[in-house]
């Protein structure tokens, strides 16, 4: 699924960099990610610097909140909004989590995790089959953090978000850091998790910052990658054996953009450095 | 889970997950998952209602201010999460829906009259310069007529506050009560611009949307025709107006 245009270590655009973007030309960064959401509908300068630089670069796109295990219905009118923006930007793929954002048609903006059972995972089967018909470009799902099992699970996660990449046949965006955080509140090891998980369908990683609050670690997007993530990415990639693209995320305290680019080129050091450690050529 | 995160009732959570779920009718083996997950729901609880929260704080610092200082901004947040009207997936929509909602249920708009204007100044700037980008119509000419009518940009808002709620401070947030006319537009780079009118400016750029200018201008008793089109020229030249049409 990957495509050979799309390898290293891209970075996910953001309104307080838009300015700077625009006017770097040689930015050096492969690739950007947006999240439809944040651009669909909207209008002004910010508005129109983003579509520039997406109509410029190679762009990846994330959505947030259209709630894949949920059990509302559609946004028709957004659903076709977001496939015109998705063929747009030319985009390879479309991700969104696997996980519900909305109950009763409240939008609660917040990833809640799905119950890990096996009417959840049949359900959610059928919405992620019914949303990958609705859209242009095929459609991956990525692994979120999760701190609490909603009601009595009847498998583990790993088992869970199996079956549903494997039952919905949709491409995995794995996000390390998402399973480093689960692997510290839940105790387990990240590299024995991921070694029984279907590897084959990962089209694109991401990596992200996170934080401890007590005894619990949070998924921020809000602090620079530590080491065993970068590690933990590195391992991936040897793994995988090929160069999927890999997405640096910051969402809060969105630094300035050179440290943001100084953060992304670290990444990159790390990633060429597992790709040649393993034989691989790209870009 | 809306119910989780929405409802006011934390104390029923800290104090039994598990009858929160009963609550809902989830099954035995669910409330006792709850129950044995305690901290980590209320972790949820907080998260996502923080997610909801933040941008009504950034957007309405004044309002928050304001009803802080008698504590009344968490009521004021909570009923408008009682009302269940969240329901778009853009985040840039949380503080318009707010404002709609301050708008429709009039929420302490008997102890302060001014809450709703002052809402709606606090995010009239963000609406203007967000406002979906649209071609203007055809045929429009750059020249204003005593024929013409007048369009706007589509991002273009004029308002009439009875207050003066464009010049409170999160120190000073009790507005003047003194009537006040704006027109908020974006400028040829996309970005918000506000300008006070005069009501009689006010009066005539509404009105003059819908019938020639000079008749407009009469009605109003504006006799300086001239110093009317130099004024819609600036308008037009800073981007508030399109442009003009005459009427076939």
């Amino acid at each position: 699924m990957t495509q050979d245009r799309f390898t290293g270590v891209g970075v996910g655009l953001r309104r307080p960099h838009l300015e700077q973007v625009a006017q770097l030309q040689d930015h050096g960064v492969p690739f950007w990610e947006t999240c439809p959401e944040n651009v669909v509908g909207d209008g002004g300068r910010q508005h129109r610097l983003a579509c520039a630089i997406l109509d410029r670069d190679p762009v990846l796109t994330h959505g947030l909140t259209i709630s894949v295990g949920g059990f509302d219905a559609w946004d028709e009118e957004y659903l076709r909004d977001l496939g015109e923006f998705l063929v747009r930007t030319g985009t390879p793929w479309h991700s969104e989590h696997l996980c519900f954002t909305s109950v009763d048609a409240n939008c609660l903006h917040e990833l809640l995790p799905l119950p890990f059972t096996r009417e959840a995972v049949r359900h959610t089967i059928a919405r992620a089959r019914e949303l990958q018909s609705r859209l242009p470009v095929p459609l991956l799902l990525e692994n979120i953090t999760y701190y609490a099992e909603l009601g009595a699970p009847e498998m583990d996660e790993a088992d869970f978000i199996t079956a549903v990449l494997e039952g919905a046949d949709v491409g995995w965006l794995l996000d390390v850091n998402n399973v480093y955080v689960n692997a510290l509140n839940f105790g387990f090891d990240p590299k024995e998790w991921l070694s029984g998980m279907p590897l084959d369908r990962v089209a694109q990683l991401h990596i992200a910052g996170h934080k401890k609050f007590g005894d619990l670690t949070v998924d921020t997007h809000g602090a620079e990658v530590i080491d065993p993530v970068i590690d933990l990415m590195q391992w991936t990639l040897a793994r995988l054996g090929r160069p999927v693209p890999v997405l640096l995320e910051r969402d809060n305290h969105i630094p300035d953009l050179d440290v943001l680019l100084a953060e992304r080129a670290r990444i990159q050091h790390a990633y060429d450095a597992a790709l040649v450690m393993t034989g691989v050529r790209h870009g | 889970m809306a119910s989780l995160v929405l409802d006011a009732d934390e104390a029923a959570l800290e104090a039994d997950p598990g009858r929160v779920a009963r609550r809902h009718g989830l099954s035995g083996a669910d409330q006792q998952s709850f129950r044995e997950q305690a901290p980590a729901m209320l972790t949820y609880r907080e998260l996502a209602r923080m997610s909801l929260i933040e941008p009504l704080e950034t957007m309405f610092p004044v309002l928050k201010a304001l009803l802080e200082e008698v504590g009344a901004w968490a009521p004021c947040v909570q009923a408008f999460l009682d009302a269940r009207l969240l329901r778009s997936g853009h985040y840039r929509d949380i503080a318009p829906t707010f404002l709609g909602w301050l708008a429709a249920s009039s929420w302490g708009q008997d102890r302060w009259p001014f809450l709703l204007e002052l809402a709606h100044a606090e995010i009239l700037e963000v609406l203007v310069a967000r406002f979906p980008d649209s071609d203007p119509p055809e045929g429009l000419h750059a020249e204003p007529g005593p024929a013409d009518l007048v369009v706007l940009d589509g991002a273009t808002q004029i308002v009439s506050y009875s207050h003066a709620v464009h010049r409170v401070t999160e120190a000073a947030p009790i507005p003047e009560a003194r009537p006040t006319h704006l027109v908020a537009f974006r400028n040829e780079e996309g970005e918000a611009q506000l300008l006070e009118l005069t009501p009689a400016t006010a009066a005539l750029l509404v009105q003059a949307r819908t019938r020639p200018l000079a008749e407009a201008a009469a009605s109003l008793n504006l006799p300086d025709l001239d110093a009317i089109l130099n004024l819609l020229r600036d308008l037009r030249r800073d981007g508030a107006i399109a442009g003009f049409q005459t009427p076939t």
